[in-house]
């Protein structure tokens, strides 16, 4: 959907449907007496220009989502719908095809790994728009443009990741998922590698993409730095949903008690001297 | 690569012996200055001005025989690489990107190859489809290929199970272009290492086969056959090893030098490289705007 579709959406009161859409998906992983389930009866939506935060622990299923999203895990039950269509079932071609429109993108939560080492920054961000076929001319302005989107300064075009630093990787591999223009894009904990400093500095980047309207999942452990940019939250554990609600109502007043241990481990100065029984109650409750 | 390789003195000096051989194989049998095959009274003689390194048990200049079986070794020693290679990277790459099935299989065949008792095994094929030396070095080639297998396998799981590959098949990219843009460049320098490797492998295989009477036949003059008939002699002419003995050497030494070129200027060291090279070679260059350097 382009831009101007886009901004029909949002001004018209015709409404549109989400720009993604998981309904009841189940993943299993593995062989014999390896094979679990990851994920169980998952449903999610993704608005036009909505941040959604996935939040869990590790373990949760959190990334094994975002990967069945983008179809490099292969879905046992369910859909996903990208712009109201089915994309879990699509043949190579069809998918192929799909993800040459860019219309979701996402960031690996290792900066460094998803970065080819022997690509310069410049060839890394105009690599989804060469699979478009816009001419590398136009492709190297455009990573150019992205560059200086997040923040960073175009000599570095022609350096090798390996000579950035985490916070300047990141902020690349957010550029590279940008250049395509996607309506969705889904980041896995973009900013848990990151210090304090380089955090804020991605947060804010997050918050400039949300204003121009761009959906965003944001995947992470860590409830601060989803609660700062999301509007709505969804809490996963043990591969299911158990708690969505927006930011306000889940921070404030969580029903679920997996949410509710999560707000209490939150590691600030005030929780780090938090009642350790209350928390060792609700982590027994969930046990049971 | 080949520039970055010759940026290096190793890489300089084994680019140029192996150039040396290369060239010798080419005009090597047109400088013999005698017939290599023609015998005479004159046998195992000293080196003298008619005849450089002397002369055989049967009167023939060694000279001559040197340079006219530079060529044999030499292109024995590379249709045993070549074979290898053809025989080995394709399945190996290819084990990797087309299923369990043929991944399955292909790792089978290379065990069973690995298995097999590689003098026993040519002497069996020579012996079944006749001794020559392109059934010689067709077998040599097809028992040194599980190297190139699973040199470029390993290469290709590491790669093909990054996230930049990942990133690059969200976006769109088919097998080729991962192949070309993401794979090729960081399966071609193992690869390459193994072929420098295996040259100079090849080369002593070719001798020793020679040495043992299967592939190349008496009388045509080898290299490693010079080096076994000169064994026989050792208390009447201890100077006579030394000449093919030293081509031998020198050539899978340079093989061996060009590995080590190759394995410096790629990976880690090569990447700094290249990345040393980028950053000299920018015009205005500057800190960055807003994080400096790293």
């Amino acid at each position: 959907m382009t831009t101007s579709e886009t901004a029909y959406h949002r001004l018209s009161s015709v409404p549109s449907p989400p720009v993604l859409s998981v309904e009841d998906v189940r993943v299993t992983l593995g062989r014999g007496l390896h094979r679990a389930r990851i994920l169980d009866g998952v449903s999610l939506t993704v608005e036009r220009g909505e941040t959604v935060g996935l939040i869990g622990e590790t373990g949760s299923g959190k990334t094994t989502l975002a990967r069945t999203i983008l179809g490099l895990t292969p879905v046992s039950g369910g859909r996903v719908l990208v712009d109201g269509e089915d994309v879990t079932r699509l043949g190579r071609r069809k998918r192929r095809a799909l993800r040459r429109r860019g219309v979701v993108q996402y960031v690996f939560q290792d900066p460094l790994k998803s970065l080819d080492p022997d690509l310069t920054i410049g060839e890394s961000l105009t690599e989804p728009l060469l699979l478009q076929g816009v001419p590398g001319d136009e492709a190297r302005e455009r990573a150019l443009r992205f560059l200086g989107r997040v923040h960073l300064d175009e000599q570095l075009l022609d350096r090798l990741p390996g000579r950035l630093s985490g916070g300047q990787r990141q902020r690349v591999a957010v550029a590279r998922a940008l250049v395509t223009e996607p309506d969705v894009v889904i980041l896995d904990e973009p900013v848990s590698a990151l210090d304090a400093a380089n955090r804020v500095q991605v947060l804010s980047i997050l918050q400039e993409l949300k204003a121009a309207g761009i959906a965003l999942l944001f995947v992470s452990h860590d409830l601060g730095s989803v609660a700062g940019v999301a509007d709505r939250i969804a809490v996963l554990h043990r591969g299911e949903v158990v708690e969505v609600g927006t930011t306000r109502d889940v921070v404030t007043n969580p029903s679920h008690p997996y949410t509710q241990l999560l707000l209490r481990s939150a590691p600030t100065l005030r929780s780090a001297s938090a009642d350790r029984a209350e928390r060792a109650a609700l982590r027994a409750r969930l046990t049971a | 690569m080949v520039r970055r390789v010759l940026t290096l003195p190793s890489g300089r000096v084994a680019v140029g012996v192996l150039l040396a051989v290369g060239l010798l194989a080419l005009v090597g049998p047109l400088l013999a200055p005698q017939d290599p095959l023609a015998t005479t009274t004159d046998a195992l003689a000293r080196p003298s001005v008619q005849h450089w390194l002397g002369t055989d048990s049967l009167g023939r200049d060694v000279l001559s025989r040197l340079l006219d079986g530079s060529r044999v070794s030499v292109v024995g020693s590379l249709e045993v690489v070549v074979i290898a290679l053809v025989v080995g990277v394709v399945p190996g790459i290819l084990s990797v990107q087309l299923g369990r099935v043929f991944e399955w299989a292909s790792l089978r065949i290379v065990d069973t190859l690995i298995a097999l008792p590689f003098l026993l095994f040519a002497v069996a094929v020579t012996a079944l489809l006749g001794n020559g030396i392109t059934q010689a070095m067709v077998v040599t080639g097809v028992l040194v290929s599980p190297l190139f297998f699973r040199v470029s396998r390993a290469a290709t799981l590491a790669v093909a199970r990054s996230a930049y590959v990942e990133a690059a098949v969200i976006s769109g990219a088919s097998v080729t272009w991962v192949a070309r843009r993401h794979l090729w460049s960081k399966v071609l320098p193992p690869i390459a290492v193994a072929f420098a490797q295996t040259l100079g492998v090849g080369f002593v295989i070719v001798s020793s086969l020679t040495f043992l009477g299967i592939g190349v036949q008496p009388p045509a003059p080898t290299w490693g056959g010079l080096l076994a008939t000169s064994l026989g002699f050792l208390d009447q002419q201890p100077w006579a090893p030394i000449a093919p003995a030293a081509l031998i050497v020198a050539t899978v030494w340079a093989s061996n030098l060009l590995a080590d070129a190759i394995r410096d200027v790629t990976g880690e060291a090569g990447r700094d490289l290249l990345d040393r090279r980028t950053r000299r070679s920018a015009t205005a260059p500057s800190l960055s705007r807003t994080g400096g350097t790293p």
